[in-house]
């Protein structure tokens, strides 16, 4: 029983209402098998996805409206994943991106079955990765690293950063310092040292 | 000014709507602005009452000029200020807004200011400049004009509050009939109701230029054989894919013919058809458009370029294109790369038979190159040289061809003629005018022909082709020893020079038997390469030390050169006028930013005066003689864009790329100095794609102004009971969803009278025309500098938006994921808005581009990614402008309005720090997490942990490494961070 539960949460769990749905052919790059679940698939510890596609919603206009209430707030992430399958899409596009606005939900549009299978298929991979790959790049270097975080606190520049590191010597004494001792640099101000100081010394989490 | 402009200007003030003036490039766009506003500024104070609306034209108030080019500015500002009526300023975005208003302000008395329409749009929403203290608005390029433009939604504003004369200016015909009914259409959005028309062919102003017209010569230069046979074979290939085009039944045949394929706007005829199935089409079909605009260039470059320039950029095409193009396969193209090699080179067997069947004779002199006496001297030189080496030398005999280009000679030839007669009527031209300047203008495409016909002029044009030939042999050597170097890096070769001396190709080619033609060429080539770089080493050679490293002596002949030169001149009489070039080409570099210059200025090194000049002394006699002989030439390239005519007032001005608009620009300048003479020379190569341009552009304009005389007679633009233009019209868009959805036992279905909509708009958003529409629906928009989003629907709705481009590239810097995470820190519901544009498809890519794999790069997996660390992130998929504007209006419906001032204070901390609306603010120091969770060791899911185990960053400062370790759960990431922290800082300040 624990291998399979192990397989389930490894994999993508499809609702049994999606079989014959053509799209699961495309799920290749990682496992899925049915399930009995609410959402159409659940791919990932709290995420899900209802998949709609466009013309459905012009047959059955209140469908999403009802999907969405069923799945209740047990996920963090809930993916509307729409099959954008017809030519003239403003108006019903216009309707599914408000549904999903106005119910916390994500709106992901496909043009294709492969596009709306690989957006399960990463979601599946990527579920613990770091955003690294789309977060800004910073050089490895020391000096990179040591102004990249200084440079975190508002209204700190570069040359701040380098008279800071020249009076202190290393980032902890930075972070260790007195409030006199910041303010003897030259170039920051009485308003920088507030801020430098608050940041390093008012605790994490504030106590309410 | 021409008598014709004055008609044009009051012609234009008659009505009070304003007008839309097409004409045709060329003609004097500047002076006639200069001239409208003169007719505006005497009119305004004619009339004293600056709100009686019903005299026609504007009462008082500000002339605004809306996106003119630097260079129509200048000349606009020169003429106004001859006339020292009307003050002009130019208010460019960096002008803080106090300025700008007290500019809008405080002259009563007409004042004209060039605008960005960005600035302007907001100055006008912020009421910093009030539509009634406007005069007029005057557009510059009206065939960028559309219901969505930025120039529509000012002329708009304006127009909304207070009835103003708006005038648009086109010199593009052509652009004004691209797509359906766009004159009328561009008319209805600027509130214009007259169109007024003035091609070249308009009686007046043919008139006015033909009354003095200047001596025009025709020169028909016939083009060299390899030429004519490139051509035809380029217009071969490109009809051959125009063919294939045709076949994929996507496009409407009717436009594409090679005529119209010889015009950049080709491009956009089929991209415009194409852009909305762009997605659909198969790699053929779009391989074929951009196949098209190669073929287009290279018929270009192939009458602009010399013919060893050519090669070269044949050569990094085939390398650069490769197996995709459909054309560099087809026959046509063998020809193509065939002929442009006779024209530079033709390798002869030892027995004196050509190597290539194909040879046709060409005028122009052939030398051959002898590798023997310079080669002989440096092989003894190199002991260990293999005996093979001779033979393999022989059979790769290189016969120079080095084609110059006929115009070349031509020219000359004109130039010495020119200085003849100058100095037959010396006397006379003084008499005639003192203004007379004697200066013969060369007018060229681009700079880079200019630099190299002034070579021409200054050395001899054989000297040019032996100069280009040079660098490009040194350029394949060079290629080719990186080759050699990757290949046989294990087996580092003892001798010398290796592959430059030219034993590389003959050691596997000749062992295994028949060697094909191109190792043939490819082998000859390298020889004279070698035989060339071998000059620069020799020297090096002597003081050798270092000189069995093959990159090292690639490298060394940069630098070498010109330390050399004087040795080797002593040394070797033979390689003398060798070595002068190489040097030359050493200080190509830094000469290049001079001759910039130079041309520019007058170019007295050119003028006879100054024979003695320092380059002088390489030349031989005959190029002497020629110098002296020649005018003052100046050089001017077309593509520059500058009007020089009134500065430079040449006599004689040589057209060496005919070019339609600079043809009007010579007779305007000769009708407005109708005393002064001027003698034009053309020179075209005859029965060539540059006639044959020239020709249909002159067409292509004429059918232009055809076909808007025809729309003129048809136009129906809407006009109320006071002769006002209406402008554009709503009925036709969707009623917005809310109304339908709105009950009919609700009053009827009548619409609420509800209060105005507001959507707050970042400043920066004011580049797109999102804002414009949105007003179209009537929305209040307040432009204020947003900190955080581009548009603030609602207390809680904030909109980020990207256009497709946008979303790419602010995924790629990380900008992206920044502006999201302030987003979601401040609203309660965060938008990322994605916009497809209306005319092109609306999808990422095509199913067949999607791919087997899971890849980091794709579009799919970055905004996996996006929502998967965002999961409250709301994304909005947008089909165009439009479906935005009405997704936003449907948003905010049950949403309370947007507060400016708090919308603006949004992410920007008061003065004790704290973050105002950050709702993590009270509870979080937002500012320690952030700065905690940039170190490194830190990672997503071990920072909160940190946060548990320690009280503040100072206390994390102090914490020893094991603590860390528990904290953090792992020990390598413990020592990272501490190890950071704790490491010294390298001394930053010297």
């Amino acid at each position: 029983p624990s291998a399979a539960a192990t397989q389930s949460k490894n994999a993508i769990l499809v609702s049994n209402r999606q079989k014959g749905n053509p799209l699961l052919k495309h799920i290749r790059n990682a496992r899925w098998t049915f399930a009995d679940i609410v959402p159409d698939y659940v791919i990932g510890q709290s995420s899900c996805a209802l998949y709609i596609s466009l013309r459905y919603h012009l047959l059955h206009p209140d469908y999403l409206y009802y999907r969405i209430r069923e799945l209740q707030k047990n996920f963090k992430l809930r993916v509307i994943l729409c099959h954008i399958d017809i030519e003239d899409v403003v108006k019903p596009l216009h309707e599914v991106t408000r549904t999903s606005l106005l119910h916390d939900c994500t709106l992901l549009c496909g043009w294709s079955l492969e596009e709306c299978g690989r957006y399960l298929e990463t979601i599946k991979v990527f579920e613990n990765k770091p955003a690294d790959s789309i977060r800004e790049h910073t050089d490895n270097d020391y000096l990179s690293r040591f102004t990249h975080a200084l440079t975190s606190i508002r209204r700190v520049n570069k040359t701040d950063v380098i008279t800071l590191g020249s009076s202190f010597g290393s980032l902890s004494r930075i972070m260790d310092a007195s409030m006199e001792e910041l303010a003897r640099c030259p170039g920051i101000g009485e308003r920088k040292v507030k801020r430098l100081y608050d940041t390093f010394h008012e605790p994490f989490k504030r106590v309410t | 000014m021409l008598p014709f402009e004055e008609q044009v200007a009051t012609d234009l003030v008659e009505d009070p709507n304003g007008g839309l003036v097409v004409l045709s490039s060329g003609l004097p766009l500047a002076s006639l602005v200069a001239t409208l506003l003169l007719h505006l500024r005497h009119q305004s104070s004619s009339s004293p009452s600056p709100s009686s609306s019903s005299s026609g034209g504007g009462g008082g108030g500000c002339f605004l000029i809306l996106s003119a080019p630097d260079t129509l500015k200048d000349q606009i500002r020169r003429r106004l200020l001859e006339s020292q009526l009307l003050q002009v300023h130019d208010v460019g975005p960096d002008v803080p807004a106090a300025q700008r208003r007290a500019l809008y302000n405080s002259s009563a008395d007409g004042v004209a200011l060039f605008l960005t329409p960005r600035v302007l749009a907001a100055d006008l929403l912020t009421s910093h400049l009030h539509p009634s203290r406007v005069g007029a608005l005057l557009l510059l390029a009206a065939h960028r004009a559309s219901d969505t433009s930025s120039d529509a939604f000012i002329a708009r504003l304006l127009r909304q509050r207070h009835l103003l004369p708006v005038y648009a200016f086109s010199d593009r015909p052509h652009a004004m009939v691209a797509g359906f009914a766009k004159a009328e259409r561009s008319m209805k959005s600027l509130y214009i109701r007259r169109l007024h028309l003035w091609p070249r062919f308009h009686v007046l102003v043919a008139a006015d230029l033909e009354r003095s017209p200047p001596e025009v010569v025709d020169v028909r230069v016939p083009m060299t054989g390899p030429m004519a046979g490139i051509q035809a074979a380029i217009l071969d290939a490109m009809d051959a894919c125009l063919k294939e085009l045709r076949r994929t039944n996507k496009v409407d045949v009717e436009d594409l013919t090679v005529d119209k394929g010889l015009f950049k706007s080709f491009d956009e005829i089929v991209r415009r058809q194409l852009d909305p199935i762009w997605h659909t089409l198969g790699k053929k079909t779009k391989q074929l458009v951009t196949d098209l605009r190669t073929l287009r260039k290279l018929l270009d470059y192939l009458l602009r370029y010399d013919a060893v320039t050519y090669l070269k950029y044949l050569d990094t095409l085939r390398v650069s294109e490769g197996v995709r193009s459909v054309w560099i396969l087809a026959d046509s193209s063998h020809k193509i790369f065939e002929l442009a090699k006779r024209r530079v080179y033709q390798v002869i067997r030892p027995d004196g038979t050509k190597v290539s069947a194909i040879n046709k004779g060409t005028p122009t002199k052939k030398r051959k190159l002898t590798h023997g006496g310079s080669k002989k001297g440096k092989e003894t030189e190199n002991e260990d040289s293999t005996p093979s080496k001779d033979d393999a030398q022989k059979v790769n005999a290189l016969e120079e061809v080095l084609e110059e280009a006929p115009k070349w000679k031509v020219l000359r030839e004109l130039l010495q003629e020119i200085a003849e007669e100058q100095r037959k009527g010396d006397g006379v031209v003084h008499e005639d005018e003192s203004s007379e300047s004697g200066i013969v203008l060369v007018a060229c495409k681009d700079e880079r022909s200019c630099l190299q016909l002034q070579e021409c002029i200054s050395k001899s044009s054989q000297q040019v082709m032996r100069e280009e030939w040079e660098k490009y042999l040194l350029g394949k050597a060079e290629l080719h020893g990186l080759h050699k170097k990757k290949k046989k890096r294990q087996s580092q070769q003892p001798k010398g020079f290796g592959v430059l001396d030219g034993e590389f190709p003959a050691g596997p080619s000749e062992n295994t038997g028949p060697v094909s033609i191109r190792n043939l060429e490819t082998d000859a080539l390298l020889a004279a390469a070698s035989g060339i770089s071998n000059l620069t080493k020799e020297a090096d050679a002597t003081d050798d030390s270092v000189a069995s490293c093959m990159s090292g002596s690639v490298k060394g002949k940069g630098k070498g050169v010109s330390r050399k030169v004087p040795k080797r001149k002593a040394s070797n009489r033979k390689t003398n006028s060798s070595t002068e070039n190489e040097n030359c080409q050493g200080t190509d570099v830094e000469a290049s930013g001079k001759i910039d210059e130079q041309s520019e200025i007058d170019v007295s090194k050119v003028s006879a005066k100054d024979a003695s000049g320092p380059s002088s002394t390489a030349h031989n006699a005959e190029d002497l003689i020629d110098a002296k002989m020649l005018p003052p030439v100046q050089f001017y390239a077309l593509d520059s864009d500058q009007h020089i005519l009134d500065t430079w007032k040449p006599s004689v001005i040589i057209v060496y790329h005919p070019d339609i608009t600079f043809v009007r620009e010579i007779e305007v300048y000769k009708a407005e100095n109708p005393s002064r003479k001027l003698r034009v020379y053309f020179l075209f190569y005859e029965e060539s794609s540059e006639a044959q341009k020239f020709e249909s552009s002159i067409r292509r304009e004429n059918e232009a102004f055809e076909s808007l005389i025809r729309q003129k007679s048809l136009m129906m633009i809407p006009v109320d009971q006071s002769g006002r233009c209406l402008g554009p019209t709503l009925a036709n868009e969707p009623e917005p969803i809310l109304s339908q959805n709105s009950l009919t036992r609700n009053a009827g279905g009548r619409r609420p009278t509800e209060k105005e909509m507001q959507v707050i708009v970042d400043m920066r958003e004011f580049m797109s025309s999102l804002p414009n529409v949105l007003h179209q629906k009537g929305i209040r928009i307040i432009p204020v500098t947003l900190e955080v989003g581009d548009y603030v629907l609602s207390p809680l709705i904030c909109v980020e938006r990207k256009s497709i481009s946008d979303l790419f590239q602010s995924f790629a810097s990380g900008r992206l994921y920044n502006q999201v995470e302030t987003m979601i820190r401040y609203y309660k519901i965060p938008v990322l808005l994605i916009e497809f544009s209306q005319d092109k498809s609306f999808s990422f890519q095509s199913a067949s581009e999607v791919g087997d794999d899971v890849s980091p790069t794709n579009i799919i997996s970055k905004l996996s990614l996006l929502v998967l660390h965002f999961p409250r992130l709301r994304i909005v998929w947008s089909r165009s402008l439009h479906a935005t504007a009405s997704i936003f209006m449907s948003l905010k419906t049950n949403q309370d309005e947007p507060d400016e001032t708090k919308a603006m204070r949004v992410g920007v901390p008061s003065e004790d720090g704290v973050v105002e609306d950050d709702v993590r603010a009270e509870n979080y120091n937002t500012s320690a997490i952030e700065f905690l969770r940039r170190l490194p060791g830190v990672t997503d899911s071990n920072y909160r942990g940190i946060m548990d185990g320690c009280d503040s960053l100072a206390d994390l400062a102090l914490l020893p490494v094991e603590r860390l370790a528990e904290l953090m759960g792992s020990q390598r990431g413990a020592r990272t961070l501490k190890e950071f922290l704790d490491a010294k800082c390298p001394s930053m300040i010297s």
